[in-house]
Parts: C-alpha cells; structure tokens; sequence
C-alpha cells in the first residue's frame, strides 16, 4: 500500500518581480515524518513554507496536502509557526490565544490545555516573554485547531541552547503524537537532531532528499580531516580539496587521509597557522551540502 | 463571513486600545481637552471683561475733576466685576510706554484744564491711547472704553440739560405761549439726543456656542482619530505579519476589515457619546443628536473610516499615513468650517464646507440638531454626503484590495 503523503508538491515554480526564488521545486513528506529543509540563507524555504502555510501565491506546479489541492479548505490542517511572533504585544498569552481560537474556530477549551501544556505564563503580555517563550506561544498558537501537518520556519534561530533543547523535545513530542512536522532550518545539527528526512535546498531547488544516513552517504568514499587552531593559508588548499572553515574549525574532504594529511598539515603551518587539534570525522549534512554546491551552509 | 472571527478581531482590537495610553489620549482625552478649552473661552455664558486702563492727569482745584472721572471709571461693575482697573501715571510718556509694554490695555490722557472746562460748561478733551497690534483686542478695549465715555457724556448732557432748564423756568416768560417747562425739557433733551437706542437681548431660543464646540469635536474625531484608527491599525498588522496570518487562516482579508471597521466605529462611537456627556456635566449642555442625527454621524464616520483607509493602503506605510492625514485635516479643520464657522471661512473655500463630504456632514449636522432646521432642508446635503461615502468606501476597498494582492496574500 502506497503511504499517505501528507504534503505532496510538484514543479513548484515562484518568482518576486522576475527573480526566480523557487525554480521547480518537487517534494514528499511522509505522515507522521519530522521533515527538514536544509539549506543556507536565501535558498527558498521560506518563500516554499509561505506557499504552503499562508496562501502565498506561486506561479506553476502542484500542491496536495492529504491528496487534496491546496485550498482555504487545507488551511486548517496545517498549523504554521513563523519566525516572527505573531501575538500581539499589548495582549496577554491568554487572550493572544483566545484571539487565534476565534479566527480559527477552535475550541475555547484547547486555550487552557495549551497553556498549561507550554507551561505559558497566561496573565503576561506578549511583549513581557522572553524570545523562547514567545516561540512557544507562536506555537501554542498553531496547535489552537489541531492542525495535521505543523510547519515551523527556522524554529530554534535567535535562541539560546537550553530554549532549543526545549524546543528540539517538544517537536519530538509532536511526533509521537502522529503529527507530521516540516521545519526549515540552516543548522545542520538541527537537521541530523530531529529529522526523519531532510531536503536539502539551494537557490531555489532541492538539490538531495533522504534521510540523513542516505545523505551522508553520499559524500561517498571520502574522509573529513578537521582541524582546529589558527588557521591561514587555507585558500591554498582550495583548488585540491573541498573545505568549509567555521569559527576557526575547517572542515576538509579527503579520499586518502594518510596520503594528504601531511600534505594539509604543511601548507597551512607555512602559512603560519597554529593548529591545536587535529580529527579524522564522520561526515555531517554540512559536508553533504559542501559536497553538492561546493560551499558551506551558513 | 465568519462572524466568530470578525467578533474575535473587534474584541482584539479594543483590548489593545484599552491598553495603549498614546491612542487613548488622542481618541478620548485630547477632543474632551478641545471642548474644554473652546467651552471655556467661548461658550457657554461669557464673564463680563476687565481691562487694566492707565490714567494720566493733573490735580485741579475746580468743582468737578479728572480725578472724579477716573472715580467714576473705577466703580463701575458689571456683576459684581470692576470693568476699569485704574493706574494713575505720571506722564503720558510713562503711560504710552506701559500701553506698548502691554502692561494696559488703554491710556487715557486728561489734559490739563479739564476740570475747568468740565465745570465751567466748556467743551473738554479727552486722549484715549489704544493698541491696535491685536485687532480682536483692540475691537474689545475700544468698544468697552467708548461706550464708558458715551453714558458719561449723556449722563452730563443730562446735568448741563437740568441747569439750563433752570435758567429757562427762572426767565421764561410764562403765559405768553403755550409752552410749558416740560415741552422745553423734551425738546432740548431730544436736539442733545435725537435718537435713543435700547439694546434687547434675545435669550431662549439662540444657540449657545457650547454647542458648536461639542460638533467641531465630532468633526475632529472624524479629521484625526478616525482615520488614523483604521490606516495604521490596518497598517500595523500588515507590517506586523498578523494580517497576513488572519488571511491564511479560514477567515479572511473581509473579515479582517469588516472587524476592523467596525471596531474603529466602535471607538469612535463611545468616544463622540463620551464628548456629549462630557459637555452635559462640564457645561450643563449638550446635544443629544435626533435618529437623522446619528445617521449623519454613522456616514460621515463610514466617509472618515474609508479615507482613511485609503490613504493608509495608497501609501503602505504608517508614518506617511500620519503625515498625509494631518496635512489633509489640519487645514480642513478651518476650511471645511469644522471648527470655525461658515461665516468666517474666505469665500474661496466655502466649496469645501458645500461639497467635501465631512465639511457638509457636519453643516447638516449642526442645520438639524443647533439650529432645529427641517429635515427638506438638509436632504440636498446628505444625498450628497451619503453618495461622497459610497464612492470613498469603493476606493477604500479597491485599494485594500490591491495593497492585499502586493502583500501576496
Ligand atoms: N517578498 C519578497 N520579495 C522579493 N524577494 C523575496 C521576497 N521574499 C524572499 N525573496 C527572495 O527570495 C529568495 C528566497 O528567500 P527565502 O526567504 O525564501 O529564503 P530562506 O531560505 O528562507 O532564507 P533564510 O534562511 O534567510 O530565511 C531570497 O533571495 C530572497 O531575497
Ligand atoms: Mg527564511
């Protein structure tokens, strides 16, 4: 039996005043799957979640949500937690929520579950909650009708590691509820930490879908040396090997680690890097990425 | 129309008016601060004026002097209000300087000699030193100090009258003709003043000017509070993302207007209600408008509510939206005869009080509910104002139409 696909879309095409953000985009998201869209600043995601979650208008292609066109009517089997808060400052979480219930119809008693639930402070005003409570209201607000599907942009960005520990367990939660979830993000550990399948986007076009094993298998054969310190001189590697550099870790991809190490380790101390740690790797999405677009993500 | 919806967002929009002090000061506070200046200054009953006027004369010896008259001067009251606050100088030079200074309103200069003129039945002199740098001022001062002067003058014609008849009983030939004492004293009473003028005063039915103010508040209320309500309440949530989410979800961009028009009518309802009771407590007047009444404030309101609107979807942006709202309203406030009357607007610019929508609403308005003028009279007016409302309400529409497709909703 084929599996009810929960989000189906097909040659999905947007553009903004001529310049294409989505070029053909075709997508599965599987019931009850964690779903992620993985790719740098630009790529699309969001331009790719507001079709899907806020009616936003596209050019060409085909979207069904539980086999049915995107329409008003599956409006409310997706609930969409933007990037930005969406409560009203001068509100308080209880009557932001009251306000959502309203405009969806959803019932009045799902208010005080989701309260409690969240572990939201209901007298406060939006404006008074610290960013990961405000997250969490975002989301106590899309969970308002029930939703099927939940769509979260960018979930964790702007906060700190306990608030996206938090967070990472909540979505989890959702999960085990039988919910299928699409998240949007640039970090590759959020990816590897949640998602049953990642897409991985750039520049408007899925460029590898699968599940995270499938996807690092796909750097293939090769090796990643990190190397940790004061780096120079990596340009000069550039044209040999594949390599991200990140807060003063790079990243190099390699097929034969024993040939090319001393060759690395050479060019970069007489280019007058101080290395301090040197690791054999397990590749990450990140490499998946780099290995695709021959860049990094962020 | 999904009507939890559109009850949800009126709901919404007033607990966040009830919680931000800026806007409530300008929808509720500031009006009420408007009738209470104007009410004050102009309405109601007015006190009777007091003027600082300054004095120079030199003493004399003779039966009745500059001195009495500035006696005189100092106690005439008004309801138990001294009209003349005397200040003696010393020499016109001081005065005039005072009177530039704005220290008095007027000088009056007795030259010397004057109470010798005065009791010897001569014609005396008096300087009266006015500034004109205030015109409306100036109009008070000078009427209030001529009109003194004038009963003094006729009060003396009076006194010079009786010492003549005197003479005349005394000489008069008696029998001779047939005029008696009595004739004579008309007569000569009748050549120093031919014609008498009473002033009568109307009360009762004359409009007070209360209630003018209490409909230039109205009108302020739809010039400002109104449109900027609706523009950036609509703008706000557009800039916010909240418009865009309220449109994803099974209500839609409708609803979102409907709630919010009726929201701002809403506020702008109570705020006019409060403005009328306000006046009936502050001022003991008010006017409690007729069901036609209402149903100018309802279109005029519907008028403001689109103009609004309009302007806030043409421009996209809140701060451009307040600009344009007080560029077009501050000069409609006295153009279009909101808060001055038409009598005083220049004749280039009654159109505005005839054919903009809310300069006409509010003439009606006050035709029907001031000056109780029949409801033909005023039917030109509100086909007319109801048509203007119509049209903007079209616009608006169209234009939140299309700032909705720019939004890609
Ligand atoms: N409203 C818009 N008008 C014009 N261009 C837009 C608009 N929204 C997005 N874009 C452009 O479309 C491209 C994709 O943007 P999008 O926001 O979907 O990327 P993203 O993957 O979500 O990026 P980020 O990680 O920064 O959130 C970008 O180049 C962006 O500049
Ligand atoms: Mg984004």
């Amino acid at each position: 039996m084929k599996a009810v696909r929960a989000i189906e879309i097909r040659g999905l095409k947007k553009s903004y005043n001529g310049f294409q953000a989505l070029k053909g985009v075709d997508l599965e998201v599987n019931e009850g799957e964690i779903f992620a869209l993985l790719g740098p600043n630009g790529a699309g995601k969001t331009t790719l979640i507001r079709i899907l979650a806020e009616g936003l208008g596209y050019d060409s292609g085909e979207i069904r949500i539980f086999g049915e066109k995107l329409s008003k009517k599956t409006a409310r089997f997706i609930g969409y937690v933007p990037q930005e808060s969406i409560a009203y400052d001068l509100l308080t979480v209880e009557e932001n929520l009251k306000f959502y219930a309203d405009l969806y119809d959803a019932p009045k008693e799902k208010i005080s579950q989701l309260i409690d639930y969240f572990d939201l402070p209901k007298k406060k005003k939006a404006k008074e909650l610290s960013g990961g409570l405000r997250r969490r209201l975002n989301l106590a607000i899309a969970l308002l009708y029930d939703p099927k599907i939940l769509i979260l942009d960018e979930p964790s960005a702007g906060l700190d590691v306990p608030s996206r520990r938090e967070l990472w367990e909540l979505i989890l939660g959702f999960r085990k509820e039988g919910k299928t979830v699409l998240i949007s993000t640039h970090y590759m550990e959020e990816a590897e930490a949640l998602a049953d399948r990642v897409a991985i986007m750039n520049e408007g076009s899925i460029i590898a879908t699968g599940t995270p094993e499938e996807l690092k298998s796909l750097v293939g054969e090769e090796s990643i040396i990190q190397i940790e310190g004061l780096l120079n001189g990596l340009e000069r590697l550039k044209d040999k090997f594949r390599l991200v550099e990140k807060d003063g870790v790079a990243r190099i991809h390699v097929r034969t680690p024993r040939e090319s190490l001393p060759e690395i380790v050479e060019t970069l101390v007489r280019a007058g890097s101080e290395i301090r740690v040197i690791k054999i790797e397990e590749p990450t999405l990140e490499d998946v990425f780099l290995k695709l677009t021959g860049r990094g993500l962020e | 129309m999904k009507l939890r919806a559109v009850k949800g967002i009126i709901i919404k929009d007033l607990r966040e008016l009830r919680r931000e002090k800026m806007a409530l000061f300008w929808i509720f506070i500031f009006p009420l601060m408007w009738i209470t200046l104007f009410g004050t200054m102009w309405g109601g009953h007015n006190p009777p004026v007091s003027l600082d006027v300054g004095v120079v004369y030199t003493n004399e010896n003779s039966a009745f002097t500059a001195h009495n008259v500035t006696e005189i001067m100092g106690n005439v009251t008004l309801e138990g209000v001294h009209i003349f606050r005397i200040k003696k100088f010393a020499s016109e030079e001081s005065g005039i300087s005072a009177l530039k200074h704005g220290k008095i309103d007027s000088l009056v200069v007795f030259p010397p000699g004057f109470g010798r003129n005065v009791s010897t039945g001569r014609q005396a002199k008096i300087y009266v030193y006015f500034d004109r740098s205030d015109p409306q001022e100036y109009q008070i001062v000078r009427g209030t100090l001529m009109a003194f002067f004038s009963e003094m003058e006729k009060r003396m014609r009076e006194k010079k009258i009786e010492i003549q008849l005197e003479y005349i009983e005394k000489y008069m030939p008696t029998g001779e003709y047939n005029i008696t004492p009595e004739a004579v004293r008309e007569y000569l009473i009748a050549s120093a003043e031919p014609l008498r003028i009473e002033e009568k005063e109307v009360s009762g039915n004359a409009p007070t000017p209360i209630k003018f103010y209490i409909t230039s508040f109205i009108g302020i209320q739809f010039l400002f509070a109104t449109m900027l309500t609706i523009g950036s309440g609509t703008l706000e949530e557009i800039e916010k993302g909240t418009l865009r989410r309220i449109a994803a979800s099974p209500a839609t961009a409708w609803d979102f207007l409907a709630g919010k028009m009726l929201s701002t009518f809403f506020i702008i309802m109570v705020s006019i209600f409060v403005g009328l009771v306000y006046s009936r407590v502050v001022f003991g007047e008010t006017i409690v408008p007729s069901p036609l009444g209402w149903l100018i404030i309802f279109t005029a309101s519907v008028f403001s509510m689109s103009l609004g609107l309009a302007i806030a979807m043409a421009t996209r942006s809140i701060k451009s939206t307040t600009a344009v709202v007080n560029f077009i309203s501050m000069p409609l406030l006295f153009l279009a005869g909101i808060v001055i009357p038409e009598s005083i607007i220049p004749s280039w610019a009654r159109p505005l009080t005839e054919y903009f929508a809310l300069g006409r609403a509010l003439k009606d308005f006050r035709l029907l509910e001031i000056y109780h003028r029949p409801v033909r009279d005023i039917m030109p007016g509100l086909t007319l104002v109801g048509v203007e409302t119509a049209m903007m309400f079209l616009i608006a529409l169209f234009l939140y139409r299309w700032a909705m497709k720019r939004m890609e909703v």
